[in-house]
């Protein structure tokens, strides 16, 4: 986490910087079938935060050696646009993508049923538009999306949610002054029917009645997103708006 | 990825070239509808979205300072670049820049560059010290074809509704980019033996070489480029040039528009 301490992240009325209550997290809105090259693709709206995912697969596996002869294996690629912060990203795979990437792709291998498809890959690629503090949380809550877009069989979805601490309060889904000179962020991956976690970061300094709260609010939250990925799936399959 | 070519689809092209007709209905020289929106990425001081057909491509700028070239002490500086990343297609693989995005973004770099659109001297801050470089950064989200001009259209619209970030750089007061001209890109391809404008994804993998041309307000051409394997006539050139005047006029009306908005 940054320095903190010199910024005020709460007001005086106990409300955040831009008004929200301790465990409101930001407005969310879910588009499924964005992209018409893809198998599978969502676009996902958090905040200020726009992730967008697309699904290529199952296909053949290759180069072979990543091939597993009783599951597919899921190549997951979180890229930041040159565009999508204050100061421009040099394009291309830097340490925090690459790490961010991987651990997206194993809490995706534990909900998609990886076992029906032998040998074979699932292609995932998450790319940030615009980031705003969260963008990790939104790209997994958008790959879910366009995995069951592109009717890969999963045993839940899965959402991406995160609380924090700022000023020795924990507060739910962190925005950018917040993450910045925050105290601590636990992002998380939620099956929301199941109660499990596949993905599990945090950094920062939690006690564990704090940590217990901040998982709290995720769990809360992530209930919530889930009625939204639910209503951007139906919408695009029953035939509603789009 | 191998892409098979793929003889049934050219046969099917060429068959329907005999009777002047295209795989989607469009007449030779008709575009797909366009739609364009700019101002609408968050952190980039300009940005614009194009969607042609299945083809979907957003393009951000953004704005660094940086010190000047020492033979070009007054000049900043402007740079464009495609990103084909694995999002857009299952034919497009991991790894750094392939030809073809390297290609791209050369293409749309040297109409947005050539046009004179942008004046270098005005990008200078302090001759010698400071000055501001350009970026613009095309992301190509689907490719259904013709992402030439999806990137040309997005990159100059971007371009045009861009805001100098003066204030965060603590260098005076924001401003908006002044851009003068709107060059915009037209590009053909070879199918079924005669060119076509605005190819679909399916008639650039059953098509030949391809012509790109970027055109200026008054007419005047800023980039050419050919791709791919083939040739062409001078006649053929003429005849796509008149078309392309009439198309780049008809997209400049479109930017025109939207920034008016």
């Amino acid at each position: 986490m940054g320095g903190y301490g010199d910024v005020q992240l709460l007001r005086d009325d106990g409300l955040r910087l831009d008004g929200r209550k301790l465990d409101e997290m930001r407005p969310v809105s879910i588009e499924a079938g964005i992209l018409p090259a893809a198998d599978g693709s969502a676009m996902v709206t958090h905040g200020l935060n726009v992730a967008v995912a697309a699904v290529y697969g199952p296909m053949e596996a290759h180069p072979r050696k990543i091939q597993r002869q009783d599951r597919a294996v899921i190549d997951v690629r979180y890229n930041m646009a040159p565009f999508s912060t204050g100061d421009r990203i040099r394009p291309g795979y830097n340490r925090r993508s690459r790490e961010i990437s991987k651990v997206t792709a194993e809490a995706l291998e534990s909900v998609v049923l990886v076992e029906r498809y032998p040998r074979s890959k699932i292609r995932v690629e998450i790319e940030i538009l615009a980031a705003e503090a969260g963008t990790r949380c939104a790209g997994i809550t958008a790959a879910a999306v366009a995995l069951a877009d592109a009717g890969i069989p999963m045993r839940d979805l899965i959402v991406g949610v995160a609380s924090g601490k700022v000023e020795d309060t924990v507060v739910l889904d962190l925005d950018k002054a917040e993450d910045n000179y925050g105290q601590a962020d636990l992002p998380v991956g939620i099956l929301p029917n199941t109660g499990e976690i596949a993905f599990l970061q945090m950094d920062g300094d939690l006690s564990p009645d704090e940590y217990n709260l901040a998982m709290e609010y995720n769990f809360k939250a992530a209930a919530e997103i889930h009625e939204i990925m639910v209503d951007a799936l139906k919408r695009r399959y029953e035939g509603g708006e789009n | 990825m191998v892409e098979l070519v793929p003889t049934l689809l050219r046969q099917e092209l060429a068959r329907l070239a005999e009777d002047d007709q295209r795989l989607d209905g469009r007449s030779q020289w008709e575009g797909r509808e366009v739609s364009l929106e700019v101002d609408c990425l968050y952190n980039a001081e300009g940005s614009a979205k194009v969607v042609m057909g299945k083809t979907i491509v957003y393009a951000g700028v953004k704005f660094e300072l940086r010190t000047p070239w020492p033979d070009r002490p007054t000049q900043g500086s402007l740079m464009c670049g495609a990103e084909l990343r694995p999002v857009a297609h299952r034919k497009y693989e991991p790894g750094p820049p392939s030809p073809q995005s390297i290609e791209l973004g050369r293409v749309v770099d040297r109409g947005i560059r050539e046009s004179g659109c942008i004046d270098m001297e005005s990008l200078c801050i302090v001759p010698g010290e400071k000055v501001w470089g350009v970026m613009i950064d095309i992301h190509v989200l689907s490719d259904g074809g013709n992402i030439f001009d999806a990137c040309g259209l997005a990159a100059i619209a971007a371009l045009r509704t861009a805001i100098v970030p003066a204030e965060r750089f603590d260098v005076g007061e924001d401003y908006k980019l002044k851009v003068n001209g709107t060059p915009i890109m037209s590009s053909f391809t070879r199918v079924g033996g005669r060119y076509i404008y605005d190819p679909s994804e399916e008639e650039e993998l059953g098509g030949d070489e391809r012509i790109h041309i970027t055109l200026g307000d008054e007419g005047h051409l800023h980039s050419l480029q050919k791709g791919l394997r083939g040739v062409f006539t001078p006649a053929e050139f003429a005849e796509i040039f008149d078309v392309a005047h009439q198309r780049c006029a008809d997209l400049r009306t479109l930017v025109a528009n939207q920034e008016g908005n």
